[in-house]
């Protein structure tokens, strides 16, 4: 790599670290990796800029066939929970990026947290392509290439590490220093700084402890913010210049403290899950042991009893309904299910996904 | 327009709003110049909300509506069957515009594509461009109304400095962008079809184009 293009690599590093949230979409279609035959492995992934990169970065050294499916610049779990990465969008990118006329085999990977949008068997069925879910990180690739595609336990989990959460502080913190430093920077100036500051620490903070606060969460946070707020202004001493401050700033930093988090953290369902208390229900009866459900939940919730035939859904409190175990399924053994009983039923998952940002409305009777 | 597909509520209203109404008028033209005459077969790709197929079942085509998008397909059936004057007729298939290589060969006398071309990557255009016009008879139309680059350079500036604000709102609310295609007489010419009409509209941003087979 040439030093402006790996200077160019970093720049992209930087702002799609801090404005993560936004879409980030890259060319789609077929990318060939190393010097990849006729037999070369065909990876599948989304047209999310920052992810594309990471792939690219992790084969290094490997020969591979990497196919950018259309997710609309959304990471592979947004883009697949929200619809825009589903099966049609794998179906499309195969059929017509050409990677058909390139390999003689109908085999491809794709990141497992696709597994809440894309259905493989109905992939197969529509195109003859035989998909499996890979590991969860793309660093874990050639591991998993070189051990003829087993996966183990590691490869499994979303972990929620010191470094991510550092970058679901950098995503936030970003947009919301960028609008308060701004209102800052035109009314008085010299708040400028400190305001950017205390927005990175309290962002930073909150990612560093979110899930180990006792619930409910944002009213834990919102109570944290007024307290620093009340300090902060209490050490400044009185006067119009530190009201104001008292009023705007922790105000406008205890909204971004309570905000609700759905989708930033893997530690927490999406919040119209939390309201209506939807579940997921085992229904042990119809379980056949296919597994699949063990092999893509991304928090170890099922526990296999191979003596039985049958899944455990053993650790179900630290779900967070992401609906794949729901979706991959063939014998449809799975469903969310609230307090009432009612059921949301695989084939409305499946259909029409559940966006975790509430933008898809799906209503129990369909 | 895909951001206001996830509203299908307001994707009508949308879309009405940010072509200044001009929307109305293209799909009837795309209409018009698809069904020639009463029951001609019309296979319409990206139905979204069924605007085009309602036009298109009014005029007395036989329609088979195409869309990925199951919640703007339940809109577009609802649409036609509570429409004044009911359309039950018109065959409904949940699939991607590149799976119509499966419907029939030489089987229609039209085929319709209503800004859903300037949604897909270049690829999947030529794919599907190529697959449309195997499903026409010899002598059938392929009808398209969609976001295009305006050809001359000045109105390339004037239609991209209009459109930012739009496309900036498109990418902030739902992280997607539809682009405007950048030559689609020429892609249309490269799979194969005979350009017989093209007309722009919208400071040259819109176009209607049709194609014989």
């Amino acid at each position: 790599m040439s030093a402006r293009s790996r200077l160019g690599d970093t720049v992209r590093d930087v702002l799609q670290t801090g404005f993560r949230m936004a879409p980030w979409p890259t060319e789609t279609g077929l990318r060939a990796v190393g010097d990849p035959g006729p037999g070369s492995p065909v990876l599948i992934t989304g047209n999310y800029d920052l992810t594309v990169r990471r792939v690219l970065r992790a084969l290094r050294g490997v020969d591979a066939w990497l196919l950018v499916a259309p997710s609309q610049g959304i990471n592979v779990w947004c883009a697949s929970s929200g619809g825009h990465l589903s099966t049609h969008q794998v179906v499309t990118a195969l059929k017509t990026s050409g990677i058909e006329e390139r390999v003689w085999h109908r085999r491809a990977i794709l990141p497992q947290l696709a597994a809440t949008g894309v259905l493989a068997r109905d992939v197969s069925r529509r195109c003859g392509w035989k998909l499996r879910f890979g590991p969860v990180y793309a660093e874990d690739l050639p591991a998993y290439l070189a051990n003829d595609g087993v996966k183990t336990d590691a490869m499994r989990h979303v972990h929620f590490g010191v470094r991510e959460r550092l970058e679901m502080a950098a995503a936030w913190a970003t947009p919301t220093a960028l609008v308060l430093g701004g209102l800052a920077a035109l009314s008085r100036p010299a708040w400028c700084p400190p305001v950017v500051v205390m927005t990175a620490l309290m962002a930073t903070a909150v990612f560093l402890v979110y899930d180990r606060l006792p619930e409910p969460r944002r009213l834990v946070l919102g109570a944290a913010g007024i307290t620093v707020a009340l300090a902060a202004v209490l050490s400044a001493g009185g006067g119009p210049g530190a009201l104001m401050a008292a009023g705007v700033v922790p105000a406008l930093l205890t909204a971004l403290l309570t905000f609700d988090y759905t989708g930033s953290t893997p530690v927490e369902g999406g919040s119209h899950f939390e309201e209506r208390h939807w579940q997921i229900a085992l229904d042990v009866d119809r379980c056949k042991g296919v597994y699949n459900c063990w092999a893509v939940c991304p928090e170890a919730c099922f526990e296999k009893r191979e003596e039985l035939r049958v899944v455990e859904l053993a650790h179900d409190d630290r779900c967070i309904r992401c609906g794949a175990c729901v979706v991959q399924c063939p014998v449809d053994a799975l469903a969310f299910e609230d307090e009432s009983g009612q059921r949301i039923e695989p084939d409305q998952i499946r259909r029409f996904k559940l966006n975790l940002l509430g933008q898809r409305r799906v209503s129990p009777e369909g | 327009m895909r951001w206001l597909e996830s509203t299908p509520d307001r994707y009508d209203a949308g879309m009405r709003l940010l072509t200044l109404g001009r929307v109305t008028r293209l799909h009837d033209a795309i209409a018009d110049a698809a069904a020639e005459k009463p029951g001609d077969r019309v296979l319409e790709i990206g139905c979204g909300t069924g605007a085009v197929t309602a036009r298109l079942a009014a005029r007395g085509a036989a329609v088979t509506a195409l869309d990925q998008n199951p919640e703007m397909m339940e809109r577009a059936r609802h649409r036609l069957e509570t429409a004044a004057e009911p359309c039950t007729s018109v065959e409904w298939i949940e699939r991607t515009a590149s799976e119509i290589d499966a419907l029939p060969a030489e089987h229609f006398d039209g085929v319709v594509a209503s800004l859903c071309l300037s949604e897909m990557s270049r690829d999947e255009r030529a794919f599907v461009l190529r697959e449309a016009r195997l499903r026409l008879r010899p002598g059938g139309r392929l009808v398209v109304g969609d976001e295009v680059r305006p050809h001359r350079a000045l109105l390339r500036v004037v239609h991209a400095t209009l459109r930012a604000p739009q496309a900036i709102a498109a990418w902030l609310i739902a992280g997607s962008l539809s682009r405007p295609i950048p030559d689609l007489e020429g892609e249309m010419r490269a799979a194969g079809f005979e350009i017989e009409r093209g007309e722009h509209f919208l400071l040259g941003g819109l176009a209607l184009v049709v194609g014989r087979r």
